[in-house]
């Protein structure tokens, strides 16, 4: 009987050591942990398995010609002739002119979401004044980052590098809307005009 | 008594031996100091008044050990007053020379220290990525180093985005193109490459063809001298990279050292001996009595304890399917969490950034060059950096995606996940009251796995809500709720509890 505590007791302390030390990697115990209260019946974002779809993925991109709700059509080809024509004749639907004003403008508004997003989603690479310097490129990972100066660059042309990159940079489309790509557009036409000061 | 006398020598023993090889280690490393300690030791102390090699406040200080020993050196710094009081002429002189500005004393450095700083000052390596050593192996081979600097410059801003070194990228390798084209040429090319090709010559069309007939960008804007610095770096960027590779690749040993809490181990052992004495050797029926209701107490605060832990997953960390580290992307590299988690600012979910975002950088990054510690070494994260290509289908020599290639997910474990009869929006707490995600996710930028900081349990929501006062400025949806809260209230700021943040309806329904 002793002997038996002492050996229980021994195997006790084994597990609590043992048990204190790891990283907890799975999920614990749940209270009822396999009802619908807790776990969707319908499907969770981004869940794989799941046989509705061809490549059993809940995350699809659209079906091609359509265009889903909330977004906006974009016309413009993805190639160089493309590019040509968004520099040459897109214009924002976001300027407006006042009244007694010779220029188009855009809202201080949209203007400060635009840096906001900037900051976010171009300055790693684009630095935030704009002049290619980048934490990324201070830090020598991602290189070839032009100055917005040194480019003949238009909102059109601005625009459509954001839908579909250019050269080395990616689309940024999946990350910002098209009114977020509009804002942080003329965002960038303020940065480069500073620039070119 | 005895057995733990007996104990006690071979432990002192060992305990003295330690003591000596630390004291001995010591001394060694204060023979050869640091200098990479002590180069942040100098940039936080001494580079206000001092630099290497020019005069600023106090003298420059390169060399110093060669003209001072290393004693009155060290005197000097811990205290310069002294020295001059003590009536040491060197002191003196130098304190004349500078206008009788004392310098600051820094007696609470160590030995180590000084001698790191001492070190730093003479070890010319370290000084600048791209400057001195670079420039002495770079003269003996008779190459103008400051123009392979100037070239790398202008090449990492115009060229690398099309261009590498080593390996095609849009356009063709460029290491050593002097030897294949005149300089001339190169100049024509690169300042219109669209009128070298209508002028009819051969090679340019040659390119032009090779390159899928997709024009370069012209760069007229580059003068005779910075193409020629371009041509210098193509041709002899090797000295900056043997420079690159001895400075900058530091291998951070920072052994984790498991902190084993032992001395609750001991308290644990203390206690179940104890235990095991009082209900089998002692035979004292109070004490048994003392004791059972003491175990009951423990056990019944224990049971509840870990049953308020059930579904409760505060530190969850599983493995993921790529090692992705927060600490390199956020942390590091000063990534925005939004870039990745885009979808925080609109929506409910805060969601895992698709393949394509991932590429936006990697189609560049194919190979890691951080810091790297013994179990992650470069090896390891190159592989992990090629589950992305191996997921997506992307050819990281051709530099192209591959066509017809099968893709598959990268199939992220989820960590947290609220029960689904609790709602919860990321854009209301993101975009609405402007919180950081750090005040809910913990310090993620420095995590290298992400784990679940905050318990996600309903006490930990309705804590915040009593407690955090809503954002109403810029914010006119709030003004007049606001208003009319806070008179009903009688506070200036109206928390969110108030508002409506601890009624049932707002999250269940
Ligand atoms: C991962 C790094 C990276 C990020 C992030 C990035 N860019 Fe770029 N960007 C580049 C590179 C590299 C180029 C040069 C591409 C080339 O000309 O081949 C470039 C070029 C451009 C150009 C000039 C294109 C032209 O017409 O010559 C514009 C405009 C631009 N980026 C805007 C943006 C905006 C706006 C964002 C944010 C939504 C952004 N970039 C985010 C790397 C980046
Ligand atoms: C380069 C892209 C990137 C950046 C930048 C980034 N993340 Fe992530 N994040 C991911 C990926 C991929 C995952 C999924 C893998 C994982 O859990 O490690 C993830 C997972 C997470 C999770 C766990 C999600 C879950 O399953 O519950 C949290 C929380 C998180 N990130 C917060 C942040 C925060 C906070 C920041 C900013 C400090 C940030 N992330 C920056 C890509 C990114
Ligand atoms: C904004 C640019 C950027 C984006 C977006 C990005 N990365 Fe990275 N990634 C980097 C940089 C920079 C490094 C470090 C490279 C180095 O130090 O040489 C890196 C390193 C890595 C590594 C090796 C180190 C580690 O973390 O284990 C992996 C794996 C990796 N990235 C995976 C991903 C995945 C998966 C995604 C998409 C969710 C992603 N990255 C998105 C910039 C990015
Ligand atoms: C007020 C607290 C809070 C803040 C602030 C917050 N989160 Fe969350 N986050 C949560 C909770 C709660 C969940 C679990 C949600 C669920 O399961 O429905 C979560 C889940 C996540 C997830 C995994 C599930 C998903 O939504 O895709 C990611 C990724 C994430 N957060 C990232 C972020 C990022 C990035 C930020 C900052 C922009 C952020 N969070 C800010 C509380 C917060
Ligand atoms: C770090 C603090 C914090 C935590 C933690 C937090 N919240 Fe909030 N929550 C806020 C703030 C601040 C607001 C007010 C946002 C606004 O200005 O509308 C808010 C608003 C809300 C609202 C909208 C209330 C209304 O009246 O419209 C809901 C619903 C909500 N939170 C749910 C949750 C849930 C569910 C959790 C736990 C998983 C949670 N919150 C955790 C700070 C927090």
């Amino acid at each position: 009987m002793k002997s038996f505590i002492k050996i229980t007791s021994v195997f006790a302390l084994i597990i609590a050591l043992v048990s204190c030390n790891s990283e907890q990697r799975s999920r614990k115990i749940q209270y009822m942990g396999d009802t619908d209260m807790y776990d969707a019946v319908p499907y969770e974002a981004y869940s794989a398995d799941h046989k509705v779809f061809k490549n059993g993925m809940e995350a699809q991109t659209p079906v091609v010609g359509t265009i889903a709700r909330g977004k906006v059509a974009y016309d413009y080809p993805n190639s160089e002739v493309g590019y040509q024509l968004a520099k040459d004749s897109l214009r924002s639907p976001m300027k407006f002119k006042a009244p007694l004003d010779s220029i188009y403008r855009v809202s201080k508004a949209n203007l400060a979401q635009g840096k906001h997003l900037y900051n976010i989603y171009c300055a790693v690479c684009h630095g935030k004044k704009g002049d290619g310097q980048g934490d990324l490129v201070k830090r020598e990972k991602f290189l070839g980052v032009p100055n917005y100066k040194g480019r003949q660059i238009t909102e059109g042309s601005i625009y459509h590098v954001i839908m579909y990159g250019r050269g080395i940079m990616g689309s940024h489309a999946s990350q910002l809307n098209d009114k977020e790509r509009w804002q942080v557009t003329h965002y960038v036409e303020q940065l480069r005009n500073d620039l070119l000061k | 008594m005895k057995s733990v006398n007996q104990h006690r020598k071979p432990l002192r023993l060992f305990l003295s031996s330690l003591i000596f090889i630390l004291f001995f280690t010591m001394q060694l490393f204060a023979q050869d100091g640091n200098a990479k300690n002590g180069k942040k030791i100098f940039n936080a102390n001494c580079a206000a008044c001092h630099k290497l090699d020019a005069r600023l406040v106090g003298p420059p200080l390169k060399g110093v050990t060669e003209k001072r020993t290393k004693e009155w050196l060290f005197s000097w710094i811990k205290d310069s007053k002294a020295l001059i009081e003590s009536g040491d002429a060197d002191a003196i002189a130098i304190f004349e020379e500078y206008n009788k500005i004392p310098m600051t004393g820094y007696s609470d450095f160590s030995d180590q220290d000084l001698a790191d700083v001492l070190a730093y000052t003479d070890d010319k390596p370290v000084k600048d990525a791209s400057g001195t050593s670079g420039a002495a192996t770079a003269a003996s081979l008779g190459i103008d180093s400051l123009q392979v600097v100037k070239g790398k410059k202008i090449f990492n801003a115009n060229c690398a985005a099309c261009h590498k070194l080593d390996a095609k990228l849009v356009g063709p390798p460029l290491a050593n193109i002097a030897d294949k084209r005149s300089a001339d040429w190169l100049k024509l090319w690169i300042r219109d490459n669209g009128a070298l090709r209508a002028s009819g010559d051969a090679d340019a069309i040659a390119i032009f063809d090779e390159y899928n007939g997709s024009p370069m960008t012209a760069f007229p804007e580059l003068k005779d001298a910075d193409i020629e610095a371009l041509i210098a770096f193509t041709s002899h960027a090797s000295i900056l990279e043997a420079k690159a590779k001895t400075g900058d690749t530091e291998v951070s040993n920072v052994a984790e050292v498991a902190s084993i809490p032992w001395a609750t181990y001991l308290v644990l052992l203390v206690v179940v001996l104890f235990t095991i004495w009082v209900y089998f050797i002692s035979g004292n029926g109070f004490l048994k009595l003392m004791m059972t209701i003491a175990i009951l107490i423990a056990t019944g605060y224990f049971l509840y304890a870990w049953l308020m832990g059930i579904g409760v997953d505060q530190g969850y960390k599983p493995i993921q399917p790529i090692a992705f580290s927060h600490k390199i992307h956020a942390g590091d590299n000063k990534i925005d969490c939004q870039y990745c988690h885009s979808n925080a600012k609109h929506s409910k979910l805060s969601g895992i950034p698709s393949v394509n975002v991932c590429m936006n950088c990697h189609k560049s990054i194919a190979e890691y060059t951080g810091p790297v510690t013994e179990e992650r070494d470069k090896v390891f994260y190159d592989g992990e950096i090629q589950k992305i290509y191996d997921a997506i289908g992307w050819d990281k020599e051709k530099l192209t995606y591959i066509e017809g290639y099968k893709q598959k997910p990268i199939e992220w474990v989820r960590i947290h996940n609220l029960p689904d009869f609790a709602y919860y929006n990321h854009s209301q707490h993101v975009t609405v009251a402007g919180l950081e995600c750090q005040t809910c996710h913990g310090p993620v930028e420095e995590m290298d796995e992400v784990e679940q900081f905050s318990p996600l349990t309903m006490g930990w929501c309705i804590e915040c809500h009593k407690k955090t006062e809503l954002k109403v400025e810029s914010n006119g949806y709030y003004a007049k709720i606001h208003e009319e809260l806070s008179k009903k209230y009688g506070v200036k700021k109206v928390t969110v509890a108030q508002m409506g943040g601890r009624e049932c309806g707002k999250c269940h329904y």
